[in-house]
């Protein structure tokens, strides 16, 4: 049995934050190593190091404020835009170092698209909130071109038969499913590798919320996708390995279905039976 | 930021474009400054100057005699004015001024006269007043009451403290700010004559001339007197509305209200046109402008509206600054400066 | 407490505007006096119409009216009843038309002021002669026109056409329309983008740091300063030091853009800060630029706030006398500016300077000046709710 104070970080030993589990994967896709994120002083992502593989859904699970979103925003820099927030080590994609100097993070953010926790479709047509993207990475030679990518980023997105007859309506004025539906095929219309995706249910009914979930299994062929949930269910319906973030620390890796019926660490154990979160 | 530098850059290039620009061309108009006294008189003359002429009607703007006089002084050239109105003579401090920024030839032209006037309402006995009651009435300090050579804080409350004869009603005088030339003018005609005619104080100005200013210049500050703003017609509305107060402005506004307001007699002298054109309404002063002589052959029009302002149909008896308010000056008086205009005879700048 | 001292202020608001609508309706009416004018060819010759004598012809003409009128001060007080505009507006009549020369036409020729105001009601028949503007004869005279059917309240068309007058008839408040328009015209132009560049750079762009906090605090000072420094300021910089031309537009623009300035940084910002971090995301999240981010979302999302802050800010330049003061724009001027380096007034200014005029006609007129700047000063602040409402978004 558990004690309580366990929840206290300083009453954790140094021994016990080490991570449980294989961070590693074999022809990872990106590889996350020794990561340490501070806001000013404030330490956000202590030491952590993962592997994301090629074709799957990995969650990331945790209790509030535990780092997991902290965390993914690292992989596609979006954390560059809080002023005093710092990255340590290196998260590699395709052999580079993307906290590298001299990294240009227009085309890091194309390749790790990201979907965002409350659909935040650009007040704009449908069209113009899925062409934006190859627009400016100039994606397309043409008009015609540019509608395929629409078309094909909608289909994908599962969106295409509900506003293919209302692309030129504003985006703004879809349910908030479908909204969030859009936002991934914006965020696939730019051919991303990897697809971010910071708690994209949370905001959503449970209909909309299957839909979405039925999608990420479909998406798993082409992309790798990461995605922050509070949700044990979602967790364990969409993801093939999940990883526990504890204050700041990767406390367990592993398969999904490992996890949550085989825990390894106190502390996961703890959390998916509901001890604390 | 590239949008923020290239708009600065065009601004400033405006900005310099614009003045070099302005520097090169000529003013095609006549610039006027100065008193807001005269303004009322010569915004007519220009009116009448730009409709019946060729030229541009002037530009008037109306600053006070010494804000005028100090942008007169400023030198020669385009971007500085060519006339200044003046209720008051120059200052030969302003003249010494005149000539170190290069102005050395101004022509000195005095074109009537205005009376100051106390007035109220009509519904009200008009007052029957001498110039020694106006001091005694609204000086800082008077002559002590028991007698003897000393000054006390006013004591006086109502009009029949100050002389018997008036009637027992409380002091209340609406009046110009310090800024205005007209409570200057006031000050000297009124009060400080007021105040010679005490002897001990009349020796004052013989022994230390800045106590007598002082004596003679500051109004009392304990309400009697009220600092009404510059705006005379307000003041005139509010005369209507309280009947026991006084207002002191220019003869123009009382000739425009005579429905309204009256003016009160100063030693025994109403203030109406004839009074002040003959001379016998005692508080009354010249109005004047003065012309920058460099710039009479550059600026187009000069001529002729000097011409327009000296003629007999604008400042003679029956002439149309007359019907505005304005006293014309006597026959010879205004032969002498048509014929320094005429002439245009400088001023001696010492 | 709330509610009564909302009451007050409307009270007090309704009473202005209902003295100000009663002082100042009647300013839009002018009494007119029809002459049938003679226009003879001994007077006119047909080479010199310009400088012909065209107040004689009106006098001529109100002489063969009045036939019994024979001392001169009579006469003299029978000119006195009508305008002298009238003269002009024979004289561009005939100068328009040389043909009229020889025949009699029928003129509507403004009456004086002094009539106006007998006509309107604001001079009392009653009081004795010497207590009022108009003498017992000249009022016979009003009255044998008046009965002759000659004279009529018309629409003030001079008033909205003309430049300034000493004439209260013939004044009007088209030239200080024009030069507030034209001081307006450089305000927004440089104000705007400039406003809107200064605020994009510090909120989107500027590092957080010492420098950027003491602009922050100067900006912030700068909109509370009594605008009369401004004009101060203008009067040193680009009167005295760049040696622009006093009474121009174009330096009251600048004077006014410097007042107006810290006001619209102030809303743009706001209206930056109010985009929701969202769209910034979403957008960097596809992987815009910062600039990109900046300029394809969400500066047209701020936009509409960034306008509403302008108008208001426009609104207050329109009604500023202060700073016009220290660059000579509160002056006397007839002619309609036709340019920005032209003199000119602005319409506060002129609202001013009839205040401070001594005849009584003006402060009817001043009221309908002050009214036409209200009704300017309500549709620029309509236009800024409106532009609120209709693209205010709600996130």
């Amino acid at each position: 049995m558990a004690d309580p104070t366990h929840s206290d970080p300083k009453l954790i030993s140094r021994e016990k934050r080490k991570t449980v589990g294989d961070i590693t994967v074999d022809n990872p896709r990106m590889t996350c190593r020794n990561v340490n994120v501070y806001y000013g002083e404030k330490q956000a992502i202590r030491n952590v190091s993962l592997d994301i593989a090629r074709n799957e859904v990995i969650a990331m699970i945790g209790p509030s404020g535990c780092g997991k979103s902290t965390f993914i925003r690292c992989l596609n820099r979006m954390n560059d835009t809080i002023e005093s927030c710092r990255v340590e080590g290196e998260i590699i994609i395709d052999d580079v170092n993307i906290y590298g100097r001299d990294i240009d993070v227009v085309p890091l953010r194309a390749q790790v698209g990201m979907v965002f926790q409350k659909p935040n479709p650009f007040p704009k047509s449908i069209y113009e909130n899925v062409a934006y993207g190859p627009k400016i990475h100039g994606l397309s030679q043409s008009r015609a071109e540019l509608d395929e990518i629409v078309e094909t980023s909608l289909k994908k997105a599962g969106l295409w038969e509900e506003v293919k007859d209302q692309l030129e309506h504003p985006g703004t004025g879809l349910s908030g499913g479908q909204q969030q539906r859009l936002c991934i095929a914006r965020t696939i219309a730019v051919s991303p590798e990897v697809i971010l995706m910071d708690e994209p249910c949370s905001a959503l009914d449970p209909i909309a919320t299957a839909r979405i979930e039925d999608l990420i299994d479909e998406l798993r062929e082409q992309y790798s996708i990461v995605i922050v949930t509070h949700s044990m269910q979602q967790a364990s319906r969409v993801s093939q390995r999940t990883a526990y973030f504890h204050l700041g620390d990767l406390i367990e890796v592993g398969k999904t279905t490992d996890i949550f019926t085989r825990p390894k660490h106190q502390l996961t154990e703890d959390y998916i039976t509901g001890r604390f979160g | 930021m590239f949008k923020k530098t290239i708009l600065l850059a065009a601004a400033l290039g405006l900005i310099f474009a614009l003045g070099a620009g302005n520097a090169q061309a000529a003013r095609d108009y006549i610039s006027i400054v100065g008193s807001s006294t005269v303004y009322p008189f010569a915004t007519v003359v220009a009116e009448q100057f730009g409709k019946t002429t060729s030229y541009k009607t002037p530009k008037i703007e109306s600053t006070g005699s010494g804000g005028g006089l100090k942008l007169f002084c400023a030198g020669v050239g385009v971007e500085h004015p060519d006339i200044t109105n003046a209720s008051r003579a120059i200052k030969s401090s302003e003249k010494e001024m005149c000539v170190k920024n290069g102005v050395k030839e101004i022509v000195e032209v005095k074109i009537g006269y205005d009376g100051i006037v106390m007035a109220n309402s009509k519904k009200s006995a008009p007052l029957k007043l001498t110039r020694r009651d106006i001091f005694l009435a609204l000086a800082k300090e008077v002559p002590d009451p028991k007698g003897g050579e000393k000054l006390v804080a006013n004591p006086y409350k109502t009009w029949k403290d100050v002389n018997p004869s008036l009637p027992n009603v409380k002091i209340e005088v609406l009046g110009p700010p310090p800024t205005s030339g007209t409570r200057d003018a006031f000050a000297e005609l009124a009060m400080e004559a007021g105040a010679k005619t005490f002897d001990w104080i009349k020796a004052m100005k013989k022994t230390d001339k800045k106590a007598y200013k002082a004596v003679c210049h500051t109004v009392r500050e304990d309400g009697a007197y009220i600092e009404a703003g510059e705006n005379d017609n307000l003041i005139v509305q509010k005369l209507e509305a309280n009947p026991d107060a006084f207002g002191i402005f220019g003869f123009s506004f009382l000739d425009q209200n005579t429905d309204k307001i009256q003016g009160s007699y100063i030693e025994g002298v109403q203030p109406t046109f004839d009074g002040i054109a003959a001379g016998d309404y005692p508080v009354s002063r010249p109005l004047f402008f003065y012309v920058k002589k460099a710039h009479v052959d550059v600026i187009p029009g000069m001529k002729e509206y000097l011409k327009e302002f000296t003629s007999e149909k604008a400042w003679g008896p029956d002439g149309y600054l007359s019907e505005k308010g304005m006293i014309p000056m006597p026959d010879a008086e205004r032969k002498q400066y048509h014929n320094a205009v005429e002439n245009l005879t400088p001023l001696m700048m010492k | 407490m709330g509610l009564a001292a909302i009451l007050a202020s409307l009270a007090f608001l309704s009473l202005l505007f209902i003295s100000i609508i009663g002082k100042g309706y009647t300013a839009f009416w002018q009494t007119y006096v029809r002459l049938d004018v003679h226009l003879s060819a001994d007077q006119l010759d047909r080479t010199e119409l310009e400088t012909a004598d065209y107040p004689g012809i009106v006098k001529k003409t109100l002489r063969s009216m009045f036939p019994e009128v024979k001392s001169r001060g009579d006469k003299r007080k029978l000119y006195a009843l009508i305008s002298s505009g009238a003269a002009f507006q024979i004289r561009e009549m005939v100068l328009e038309d040389p043909d009229l020369v020889g025949k009699t036409v029928s003129v509507w020729v403004p009456a004086d002021d002094d009539v106006d105001m007998l006509v309107k009601g604001h001079i009392e028949r009653d009081v004795p002669e010497e207590a009022r503007r108009l003498t017992d004869k000249q009022l016979a005279w009003v009255d044998a026109l008046t009965g002759e059917g000659r004279v009529e309240k018309r629409f003030n068309r001079t008033l909205f056409t003309h430049g300034d007058s000493r004439e209260p008839e013939l004044a009007g408040i088209w030239g200080a329309t024009v030069g507030s328009f034209l001081t307006l015209a450089i305000t927004l132009l440089l104000s705007f983008p400039i406003g809107v560049a200064s605020a994009v750079y510090l909120e989107e762009f500027a590092p957080k740091n010492r420098w950027t906090d003491l602009i922050e605090v100067n900006i912030n000072n700068l909109a509370a300063v009594p605008s009369i420094v401004f004009g101060l300021l203008g009067l040193a910089v680009f009167l005295n030091f760049f040696g622009l031309p006093r009474s121009a537009p174009v330096v009251g623009g600048l004077v006014l853009t410097l007042m107006t300035l810290p006001t619209i940084i102030i809303a743009s910002r706001a209206a930056l800060l109010a985009v929701p971090p969202s769209i910034r995301e979403a957008a960097l999240g596809v992987g815009a630029s910062k600039m990109q981010t900046v300029f394809h979302h969400v500066l047209p999302l701020a936009l509409p706030g960034m306008l509403t802050g302008t108008i208001i800010g426009m609104a207050r330049a329109l009604g500023e006398t202060a700073p016009l003061l220290m660059i000579g724009m509160v002056a006397f001027i007839v002619d309609i500016p036709g340019g920005f380096t032209d003199p000119s007034t602005a319409l506060p200014v002129q609202i001013y300077l009839w205040a401070d005029s001594p005849e009584k006609a003006f402060v009817e007129r001043t009221s309908a000046a002050t009214l036409v700047l209200l009704a300017f000063l309500i549709v620029m602040n309509a236009l800024a709710v409106v532009l609120r409402r209709r693209f205010e978004r709600r996130w």
